[in-house]
């Protein structure tokens, strides 16, 4: 049943980048091309107390500039971040969406923990001062579902609008719901995630993630595939993209940046590693198949690279699984470990990754891991050109879900 | 070939019943299970009235380990998973575990703990550099609300695709929506597809409050939710979850398994007008009403029978009539549609999985479940809303809506050739 | 102290109730231009509601957050605020 839909392939046109390197293609591409590492002391208010010292903070973002000013008291920061990055993806995209029927675009997010910040500010007044200090506000703002709520609003855009409220690998299923919603009939989707995990009750929470990194030097605390390898970093700040139906973002001339071809999905338990390396050969497997895709046109994989020993080995086993005797030799890498996790939001940056490193011929390094201790090809240290035309993105849950999407440059017109 | 999905397990926990005969004798009977809140105490707020569910784990059978690693809506949902898998007579392990999917909703997730976490490390919200030291175990998984259908997978040793879904209070119906999508596209041949939701903590409560969504009816909790009726005056927030199996139709047959009725249509669309009003006209879930009924090759005289989002506010009941009557036509007057949120209150998240849970119940038992305490009757409702008392109907096409804040409007058609009587 | 809402108090709750910069005489000039197209809506009107009720201990009925100008609010919340006077 894939393949008739195959009629109408869904195409990404535009790239929209709220990064802890970089907001924006340019900023993000260059930084990420380079290898530059913003992990740093967590500064954000009320944060410096905890057993969690590093993370990807997007400093460079002021919400009073990216978003309409009512939205800094009416929402929180991860839809302030998804706002401007939808923006940014339909500027870069030139879709003029105002030209097209309402009910032809939608709207996908994933979303691993909503308004924190937000809903922190609320439960205090609630329990500071009382039930009715509770603004109206608290009910659009805290559940995962804002993002794709404020921008369907904001840009009238009333196609199928959804929310996976996933972990990790929840960032690459949104676009498989993208893809369903352009085979189904939507023209365009404005599809990604965007996080905002860094507010003091968040990171509270975040603290009983066994996976986490207790670092306090962030030039050791995210080095995965190494044997140092301690954890992840989190991060806050993510990617919208704007994904369309081939022949219509053709038909207007859209720059065509990428065919997203597939996407397969698997589950095998949280915290159990090992287990994973079979969920993601599996889901690689059902990605590839439904792209109909051979492991050996594989050029480039963008790894989900959780940065505990166990785990990257697992997925280095996995992908040997898969690709064969190949895998030694395709170029692996993990821009991510220069600015972190930022949960659903870092599957989306993968994409954004994957798609400019096809564009370019370029795979970005992972920076600061020098010595891989896995048998992988792993970019290190400088940027690598190459002939790419398929790249593999990865992604895995910390509640135990494995995804992978297979992205293709396009090839001239049609 | 078109790959049909049938409904061949229920599970559900629901307030004022735990478990399918429970909630189905309540529906049939017209009771309400709405009362003042006891899960914590309501003074000083304005509504202070609930649909809450007598809910005992370790009678359940979950055990003092998961009691203490499962929020509230994890446990219902483990404990409707459950009662649905034994209806459905999937044997664990009979069927390739990776062609089985779990595909759950929730609007709010853990926020009940997350509350009952905070009120400790933050001193009662004195600081908001909350004590690390104070945060009870177990609150990641709080947090995180793709706990929900991973705690059920890892139940039943799933290893498909698996996920949670939150679009506000359509996530049960697109929760469902999405399973059936993947069963139809050939991803998956099995899916525990629902929804849960515990939201009733002071922090849920009042942020309604704040809106003046819920109903201040404070003296009268039992005649509180009164979905279409003229003195309506807000929604009775409620709790639970319902889990269904999903099967591909054939998978079915092959164990010689008899379905409830088949998920034939779904379609989601987004209202872009406001993240909790609707408009008068009801466009968008007309949309996707039309849209989900061409899903299914039905047309919209077939419908016998519409399952209301029916959430008891001004607003909605007024949308959602007219958005039924614009896709339904002239047939919409002759075609009952009901609320159970008269009964069982509006439980967000998961309201939309136990709405279709009573839709497979009414139509395999051919009743029409009622609208409880429908009196008054509003010159802008003026459908068949099957009054208080549920009634007799062979049901073979029926249509579910919901609405949720942030302008999801949803549709879910199902449908029922023959089968058992269940 | 007068219980009555002015543009002046209704510019300054818009602002730190809903997040609007509004200038009071423009409210004045013109208090039948449509609420919407500044962006308030009744969440916001319903906030600034709250903070009214807060601020002089009454309680406000439903109604005034469901106005769509500026002169119909402060109509209405100073019904409710002299009826409660």
């Amino acid at each position: 049943m894939n393949i008739p839909a195959a009629e109408r392939r869904t195409v990404i046109t535009g790239l929209g980048i709220i990064a802890p390197n970089g907001m924006g293609t340019d900023a993000f591409w260059k930084a990420t091309r380079e290898g530059v590492s913003v992990l740093d002391r967590i500064t954000r208010e009320g944060c410096d107390g905890y057993p969690l010292r590093v993370a990807g903070e997007v400093r460079a973002f002021d919400p009073g500039v990216m978003v309409e000013e009512r939205f800094l008291v009416q929402t929180d920061r991860f839809s302030h971040f998804a706002m401007a990055a939808a923006d940014l993806a339909l500027q870069n995209a030139q879709l003029r969406t105002e030209e097209m029927p309402a009910h032809r675009v939608g709207v996908v997010t994933a979303a691993g923990s909503g308004g924190g910040e937000f809903g922190q500010r609320e439960l205090q007044r609630l329990w500071g001062k009382g039930p009715s200090y509770v603004g109206p506000y608290q009910s659009i703002a805290w559940f995962y579902a804002a993002s794709t709520g404020q921008i369907s609003i904001r840009g009238g855009f009333k196609g199928p609008c959804g929310v996976v409220a996933s972990d990790e690998a929840g960032g690459l299923d949104a676009f498989a719901h993208a893809a369903r919603s352009i085979r189904n009939g939507a023209d365009a989707v404005v599809v990604g995630a965007t996080e905002a995990p860094l507010a003091p009750y968040s990171m509270v929470c975040q603290l009983g993630y066994p996976e986490l990194s207790r670092s306090e030097d962030p030039e050791r605390a995210y080095l995965p595939f190494t044997a140092e390898a301690c954890g992840f970093v989190p991060a806050e700040g993510g990617a919208m993209l704007v994904v369309e139906e081939e022949a219509a973002a053709r038909a207007r001339g859209a720059p065509v940046r990428a065919v997203v071809l597939g996407h397969g999905a698997t589950f095998t338990r949280s915290s159990r590693w090992d287990r994973s390396r079979e969920g993601l050969a599996r889901a690689i497997g059902a990605a590839l198949e439904r792209s109909g895709c051979a492991p050996n046109e594989i050029d480039v994989v963008f790894a989900d690279a959780l940065g505990t020993v166990e785990a990257d080995r697992a997925e280095a086993l996995a992908l040997a699984d898969v690709l064969g005797p190949r895998a030694a030799r395709v170029p692996v890498t993990a821009p991510k470990a220069g600015f972190g996790r930022a949960y659903g939001g870092a599957a989306a940056l993968d994409v954004a990754a994957a798609v400019l490193a096809l564009e370019h011929g370029t795979v970005p390094p992972t920076p600061r891991v020098t010595d891989v201790c896995h048998d992988l090809d792993l970019v290190t240290c400088r940027p690598r050109g190459v002939e790419l035309r398929t790249a593999l993105v990865l992604s895995r849950g910390l509640m135990g879900s494995n995804a992978a999407l297979v992205l293709r440059r396009p090839e001239g017109e049609i | 070939m078109t790959r049909r999905v049938a409904v061949t397990g229920v599970g559900v926990v629901a307030p004022g019943g735990v478990g399918v005969p429970a909630f189905w004798d309540m529906l049939t009977a017209g009771r309400t299970a709405t009362r003042g809140i006891t899960l914590f105490d309501p003074a000083g707020f304005r509504s202070r009235i609930a649909a809450e569910c007598d809910f005992d784990a370790a009678a359940f059978g979950l055990s003092p380990q998961e009691v203490a690693r499962a929020d509230r809506y994890v446990q219902f949902a483990m404990v409707a998973a459950d009662e649905a898998i034994r209806d459905s007579g999937l044997e664990p392990g009979a069927q390739d575990p990776w062609r089985t999917g779990v595909s759950l909703g929730t609007a709010v997730g853990g926020t009940t703990r997350l509350e009952h976490d905070y009120v400790r490390v933050s001193g009662e919200g004195e600081r908001w550099d909350v004590d690390h030291r104070r945060a009870g175990p177990f609150l990641e998984r709080a947090f995180t609300p793709s706990v929900l259908a991973s705690a059920v997978a890892e139940r039943f040793g799933v290893h498909g695709a698996v996920q949670t879904v939150s679009t506000g209070c359509t996530s049960g119906l697109d929760a469902i929506g999405y399973a059936f999508q993947a069963i139809e596209e050939d991803l998956a041949d099995v899916y525990i597809a629902g929804a849960s939701d515990s939201p009733i903590s002071p922090i849920t409560v009042a942020c309604f409050d704040a809106i003046r969504a819920t109903s201040p009816n404070n003296d009268d909790p039992e005649h509180a939710s009164r979905p279409f009726d003229a003195r309506r005056d807000g929604f009775v927030m409620g709790e639970g979850a319902a889990v269904l199996v999903l099967e591909e139709l054939e998978h079915a047959r092959a164990r010689g398994v008899d379905p409830y009725c088949e998920i034939s249509g779904f379609a989601t669309f987004g209202n872009a007008y406001h993240m909790t009003g609707l408009t008068r006209e009801g466009l968008e879930m007309s949309m996707a009403i039309d849209t989900a009924l061409d899903h299914a090759r039905i047309a919209s005289c077939d419908i016998d029978y519409v399952n209301a989002h029916g959430s008891g506010t001004k607003q909605n009941d007024r949308h959602e009539t007219a958005a039924v009557k614009r896709s339904l036509g002239e047939h919409a007057y002759r075609t009952p549609m009901s609320s159970i949120k008269s009964m069982v209150g509006h439980s967000l998240g998961a309201i939309g999985a136990i709405e279709v849970a009573a839709c497979t119940l009414a139509m395999a038992r051919g009743v029409v479940p009622p609208t409880a305490n429908y009196e008054d009757p509003d010159p802008e409702c003026d459908l068949d809303y099957v009054p208080k008392t549920a009634r007799e109907a062979r049901l073979r096409r029926v249509l579910s809506v919901g609405s949720g804040f942030g302008g999801f409007q949803s549709a879910v058609v199902m449908s029922r050739d023959g089968g058992r009587s269940r | 102290m007068s219980r009555e809402l002015t543009y002046e108090e209704l510019a300054s709750l818009m602002k730190s109730c809903t997040g609007i910069t509004m200038d009071p005489q423009r409210l004045r000039d013109d208090p039948q231009a449509p609420l919407a197209d500044i962006g308030l809506d009744s969440l916001g009107l319903l906030a600034i509601v709250s903070e009214l009720e807060k601020r002089h201990g009454v309680q406000i009925d439903s109604g005034p957050e469901a106005c769509k100008t500026p002169g119909d609010f402060v109509a209405a919340v100073n019904e409710s605020l002299t009826v409660g006077a």
